[in-house]
């Protein structure tokens, strides 16, 4: 079983990021490189969303965000269906999700990100901050992106092309 | 001698029934559809797969901005970057709105129009609506009456296959149809609760355009099941679901009658004063701008509602200078759409052990109209039905909170389902409400720009305000917590795709355009039997009326032809 930091390096690494990912005591520092495959992400940015999306849905018994690539998938979204503005929006947002999560988030341990992480997603479902629109439009996107992938969708959702029929109430 | 014994403008919803009606009682058909030929196999995006998709399906911002500006505001639950093709380019089809007003004019130019993107609701109307206008002194009276109809409605179902319950409701007509997609357990409670709390009001499963239980005479036109993909906006590989290219352009085909000639722009009917008749329909090519003209006995307008109005419109002569068949000036008047813009939602608690199979197309429910019908004390007149569903919350779409394994695996875990209702309401008609050529804007054709004034009067608004506060109150009864109802957003006129009213049937010639058969009082062999012919809207999603008055009246032209009065 490999590890989340061992799938985050390879996803980075398969990004055409030339970033390292080097274990520390549990504590994932990651070093960023100014060389960057990506087209919309900066190396600061492909981190903090990489570290979130995989948090938001990790690999359980079926493959995660980060399986699927969906920081790449996002990355080809962004510079492909937005526009100026929304990418100039975008890229506000991540900063301003980067602040809320504390300037380390990138460098502390598993536990500890998630916390910060989970504190912030209900204080952004409590009702309807303004301040977290951002973070709630990235986990949108990232929800989205995981189960429009074969594997979130088939594996995960379980999902059937042609369902053949309707049964309204199924127990679960 | 003629080309054709007939020709249809049009070959979508009702020019589809026109074309296989003809055909089928042995007449020489020509079809003009002015878009490109939609060909299934070729053109149909259904069995696209979520991660075939490009982008999510999200047309790019930049390329909206360019060509989708109207369409994609006005139905981006519909328009993708794969189904962008059965949308118009925005900038290829301009129209204008006088200052202060707007419209959303959305449309699909292709073999069988907008009857491959509809959204398949299909409701009978019923009596009421056929005599509203003349109770209440509003516009004019309805030249016919539901008994009238009803044949017809009971000829269309049978051969286009609707889901539906009967349910015993004489505003909502029951019909032929095949069986009704079940309610969910969470939609049973709300109906029960319901109709127990508000006794004259009822909630039906919805009725929509798919075979449930495929008949032989489907089965013939390579149709069958619906098989709940709920990918129906895409085109549908089993043509489940009625559309003009998956049932009557095939019917009307195999007669061997028709000849249907794509890219032709109808820009005019010519009229020969001397036999007081349409003697021909000039198009241009919309690929090669070359003209022609075809000639028939009989024609029939199905170009929609705001097409057909400026066909008319274009079509001057000495003895009809401000359009044929305009005498009344009538034409391009009282157009009319359905209000939407107010409903509710909320948390039916108690389903959290259930979730569904499949993916039901189209509506859950339905709440045919009860304003001045079981209920009589309202602040405006005629009334609205509600269309919604209830299902599994699931993850929406990453709009619910938490993060981690039991976020991942919500959308099949226990938990709670939402049900939304929305109105949709009936808009009175107004003569002020119209469509006219604008005087000196043209398309790349040179075809005079359409020009919208349209806006809604004190009635709409009073209705929709209280659809909503009813919305509310039902939910509330039947228990939902985190009921969330937004303030009332009129929809933009033409928003909900129901264009009508622009050429209205009536007795007098003097304030009408046509006869009780959809026949132009002015010029006996045209016909015009789409939204048209509308003498009012009532609130039901019109496309099944429009395919019944459409068997009708080819059935009554063709009687006329047989005897010699056309």
């Amino acid at each position: 079983m490999t590890t989340r930091r061992e799938v985050l390096q390879g996803m980075i690494v398969s990004l055409g990021g030339a970033s390292l990912l080097s274990a520390c005591g549990g504590v994932a520092q990651v070093i960023p490189s100014s060389a960057g495959g990506m087209r919309f992400f900066s190396e600061e940015e492909l981190q903090l969303l990489s570290r979130i999306s995989d948090l938001i849905i990790p690999r359980t018994d079926t493959p995660g965000a980060l399986d699927v690539n969906v920081p790449g998938f996002l990355d080809g979204l962004m510079a492909e269906w937005a526009n100026a503005e929304t990418q100039r929006n975008q890229h506000r947002s991540l900063r301003e999700l980067g602040m809320q999560l504390g300037r380390d988030f990138a460098e502390v341990d598993d536990s500890t990100a998630e916390n910060r992480l989970a504190s912030l997603d209900a204080a952004a479902f409590d009702g309807r901050p303004s301040q977290y629109s951002g973070y709630r439009s990235w986990k949108g996107l990232i929800t989205q992106a995981y189960f429009a992938s074969e594997e979130g969708r088939l594996q995960e959702q379980q999902w059937v092309a042609v369902p053949g029929r309707w049964d309204p109430s199924v127990e679960i | 001698m003629t080309d054709f014994d007939a020709i249809v403008v049009g070959s979508g919803m009702s020019g589809g029934w026109s074309a296989k009606e003809l055909c089928e009682r042995g007449l020489k058909v020509l079809v003009l559809e002015r878009g490109p030929e939609i060909k299934p196999e070729r053109d149909y995006v259904d069995q696209l797969r979520p991660w075939q998709e490009k982008n999510l399906d999200r047309i790019s911002e930049e390329e909206i901005e360019k060509h989708y500006f109207r369409q994609y505001p006005g139905v981006a639950y519909a328009v993708k970057e794969s189904n962008k093709h059965f949308w118009v380019k925005d900038d290829e089809h301009p129209y204008e709105t006088v200052e202060g007003t707007q419209y959303d004019w959305l449309r699909g130019y292709h073999t069988a129009g907008r009857s491959i993107m509809w959204s398949r609701q299909s409701y009978r109307m019923g009596p009421q609506d056929f005599t509203a206008n003349k109770d209440e002194g509003v516009a004019i009276d309805w030249p016919v009456r539901y008994d009238d109809i009803k044949p017809w409605y009971d000829y269309v179902e049978e051969f286009a296959g609707i889901a539906g319950n009967n349910d015993g409701l004489e505003q909502l007509p029951d019909g032929v149809y095949q069986p009704a997609f079940e309610l969910t357990n969470a939609e049973k409670s709300f109906k029960s609760k319901v109709e127990t709390a508000f006794p004259g009001r009822n909630v039906i499963a919805a009725r929509i355009a798919h075979i449930t239980e495929v008949t032989e005479e489907q089965r013939a036109l390579g149709r069958t099941n619906c098989q709940s993909q709920n990918r129906c906006h895409f085109g549908c590989s089993f043509k489940a679901y009625f559309s003009s290219l998956h049932a009557t352009l095939p019917a009307a085909e195999r007669t061997g009658n028709m000849t249907i000639v794509h890219n032709a722009i109808v820009q005019s009917l010519n009229y020969d004063p001397a036999t007081n008749r349409v003697s021909g329909v000039r198009i241009v090519d919309a690929e090669t701008n070359e003209h022609r003209t075809y000639t028939s006995r009989l024609v029939f307008l199905n170009a929609s509602a705001i097409a057909s109005a400026m066909i008319l419109l274009q079509s001057k002569s000495e003895a009809f200078p401000n359009g044929l068949a305009n005498s009344s000036d009538q034409v391009g008047r009282n157009l009319m759409d359905h209000i939407s813009g107010a409903g509710a939602n909320g948390i039916l608690p108690g389903f959290e052990n259930q979730k569904v199979f499949g993916r039901r197309p189209s509506g859950g429910i339905y709440i045919p109209r009860y304003a001045n019908i079981t209920e009589n004390d309202k602040p405006y007149t005629r009334g609205f039905g509600y269309q919604g569903g209830a299902s599994p919350l699931g993850n929406a779409g990453g709009q619910i909170p938490g993060i981690g394994k039991s976020f991942k695996e919500a959308h099949g875990a226990p938990g709670p389902w939402r049900i939304n209702i929305g109105a949709f309401g009936e808009q009175l008609p107004n003569p002020n409400n119209r469509v006219t050529l604008h005087p000196s804007k043209t398309d790349k054709w040179g075809n005079p720009q359409a020009l919208f004034d349209v806006s809604y009067g004190a009635n709409e608004h009073t209705m929709l305000e209280e659809a909503r506060k009813d919305a509310v109150a039902m939910l509330a009864a039947a228990g939902c917590t985190d009921i969330n109802s937004n303030p009332v957003n009129l929809t933009v006129p033409g928003n909900r795709i129901h264009e009508m009213g622009s050429a209205r049937m009536g007795e007098d010639p003097g304030n009408s355009v046509l006869n009780r058969w959809c026949q132009a009082h002015d010029v006996p062999n045209l016909f015009i039997t789409d939204g048209a012919f509308m003498t009012s809207a009532a609130c039901q999603n019109p496309s099944i009326s429009y395919m019944a008055f459409t068997a009708r009246a080819c059935d009554h032209a063709v009687k006329q032809l047989e005897e010699n009065q056309i």
